[in-house]
């Protein structure tokens, strides 16, 4: 009865390539269709009617996305106007709907996984493939509040010794410099001792471990070998040529199959998956309460 | 400090990232497969660029102290991020590349990009964008000395840099478009990008003329009270 965001993260990442992956590597419009449609559908179960604003930039690169592909290209045979001397063909502007809506879609689903995967989640995943690397990564993380708390100390401290004044701009502005400077100073130090203290402790020396502990739970499991699944039954359909379809010079698609309703209905499911596990959870919960 | 098993483990990571699997995206995606697959075979190119540095990286004995300034480094440039128009973080990554060694330079460059996509959106793009910042990181190490001595080329290799990335983002735009490469549509996203390049080009001379004499000289003073 969790929600999509609370399952372990590996899981979590594994589902968002399998999604982005599979729309990048194929052009069929269902496909298209299915992964923006899921991707904005996540998008909408997740925030509610908020973040309108980032829904109008969308549809805003959408159009210019479509447009640019038809003004740039001129294949295809059949032609719709005219304009400047060059055609524009119904083949290049419906191959640059389709980009549009492949490139519109896998931003959508980033933009998701941007919101569910926090920075812990993903150190865990860092953690997993370079322990180094994702201790690098969350120095820095911490580094960054850490220097802002330090530069205001010592924005107070020159102030108060009456070194510069704010209401001066040339003045400001050298002032500003040497608080950077004097933090990038006091930055390297520290990190020293920080290293320093780290060795001490004995860093190192044996395997290290994470503040928060995912686990695979059985739910993990079963939505993993699901994703696996359909992710096979889709990229069987993609590498049996049973999804094609060629743009130019004239649309022409593969013929629709037993392998190409078989695909696409695994890929529809694919993107449906977080949209089903937050429903499902979301009317548990309303029955439970329902009970009390 | 380190055995020669290492040296020459880094050595060749050293080599192999720029000079072979570089060449090979370009190559292989060109021969081997359809425009179709171009991107994938990219993509996987330049993960597989990355995680080969993430494996070399392990493996070796890097110093504590040098992590550490490493992350440092990583958390300035990722603070300078937030400056509107103008970014420090090629600037930032190229110090660190000279002052700190090509691999330290592609690490700060590689990781501020994975870093600051927290805040501005992850996606596809940052493989690339990792790719694109460790280069340049990576080339300034390996040209460390001549930097260090001539202001001159080091505010041209700035200006190169910054439109090396452009370019570099650029491909991926395309490929990322139009599932394969076509020169027309390249030149139209280079053209739209313009604005873009220009701000990269002038804020890497802008913060190298500002930030590389004082800095490099924190770095060496580092280097020489602690021999980092």
């Amino acid at each position: 009865m969790r929600s999509f965001s609370e399952y372990n993260p590996v899981v979590i990442t594994i589902y968002i390539f399998s999604v982005t992956g599979i729309a990048m590597f194929c052009n069929y419009p269902l496909l298209i269709g299915m992964t923006f449609f899921g991707g904005v559908l996540y998008y909408i179960v997740r925030n509610g009617r908020s973040h309108w604003r980032s829904h109008i930039f969308f549809f805003m690169l959408f159009v210019v996305l479509a447009a640019a592909n038809p003004l740039v290209s001129h294949n295809g045979v059949t032609i719709l106007f005219v304009m400047n001397d060059n055609p524009v063909t119904l083949e290049a502007l419906l191959y640059g709907i389709n980009s549009a809506a492949m490139i519109v879609g896998v931003l959508y689903w980033f933009r998701n996984f941007t919101q569910i995967m926090t920075s812990e989640k993903l150190l865990y995943v860092t953690g997993a493939l370079s322990p180094k690397l994702s201790l690098v990564l969350s120095m820095s993380l911490r580094f960054v509040p850490m220097f802002h708390r330090q530069s205001e100390s010592v924005s107070d401290a020159q102030k108060a010794m009456g070194l510069f004044k704010e209401d001066n701009v040339i003045d400001d502005v050298r002032g500003k410099m040497r608080i950077f400077s004097i933090i990038i100073t006091w930055a390297l130090e520290n990190g020293i001792i920080t290293a320093d203290s780290m060795a001490a402790r004995g860093f190192g020396t044996g395997k290290r471990s994470h503040f928060t502990n995912f686990r695979f739970r059985r739910g993990d499991i079963i939505f993993l070998l699901t994703d696996l699944a359909l992710l096979g039954i889709c990229v069987a359909a993609i590498a049996g040529h049973c999804l094609e379809l060629d743009f130019y010079p004239k649309i022409r698609g593969s013929a629709i199959g037993a392998g190409a309703i078989a695909g696409a209905a695994a890929y529809g499911l694919l993107v449906l998956m977080p949209v089903i596990i937050e429903t499902e959870a979301s009317l548990r919960w309303r029955y439970l309460k329902l009970k009390i | 400090m380190n055995g020669i098993r290492n040296k020459t483990l880094r050595n060749t990571v050293r080599v192999a990232v720029p000079f072979i699997i570089v060449p090979m995206l370009a190559i292989g995606g060109s021969l081997a497969f359809d425009r179709k697959r171009h991107i994938i075979i990219s993509l996987a190119i330049a993960i597989f660029a990355l995680l080969l540095f993430a494996a070399g990286f392990e493996k070796r004995n890097t110093g504590t102290r040098r992590m550490v300034i490493a992350a440092v480094m990583i958390a300035l440039c990722f603070a300078g991020r937030f400056i509107p128009f103008l970014k420090p973080i090629s600037a930032l990554t190229i110090i660190a590349g000279i002052y700190l060694g090509g691999e330290t330079g592609f690490l700060v460059g590689a990781m501020t990009a994975v870093l600051s996509n927290f805040y501005f959106g992850q996606g596809p793009w940052t493989a690339f964008q990792m790719l694109a910042w460790g280069l340049i990181g990576l080339i300034a190490g390996l040209l460390s000395e001549p930097l260090r001595r001539s202001r001159i080329f080091l505010l041209i290799y700035g200006a190169a840099a910054g439109m090396m990335y452009s370019f570099i983002m650029d491909i991926w735009t395309v490929l990322w478009y139009a599932e394969g490469f076509e020169v027309k549509l390249y030149l139209a996203a280079l053209g739209t990008a313009i604005p873009y390049t220009a701000s990269y080009v002038v804020s890497n001379v802008l913060f190298l003329s500002l930030l590389a004499k004082p800095f490099g000289e924190k770095l060496q003073r580092i280097k020489k009270k602690y021999g980092v």
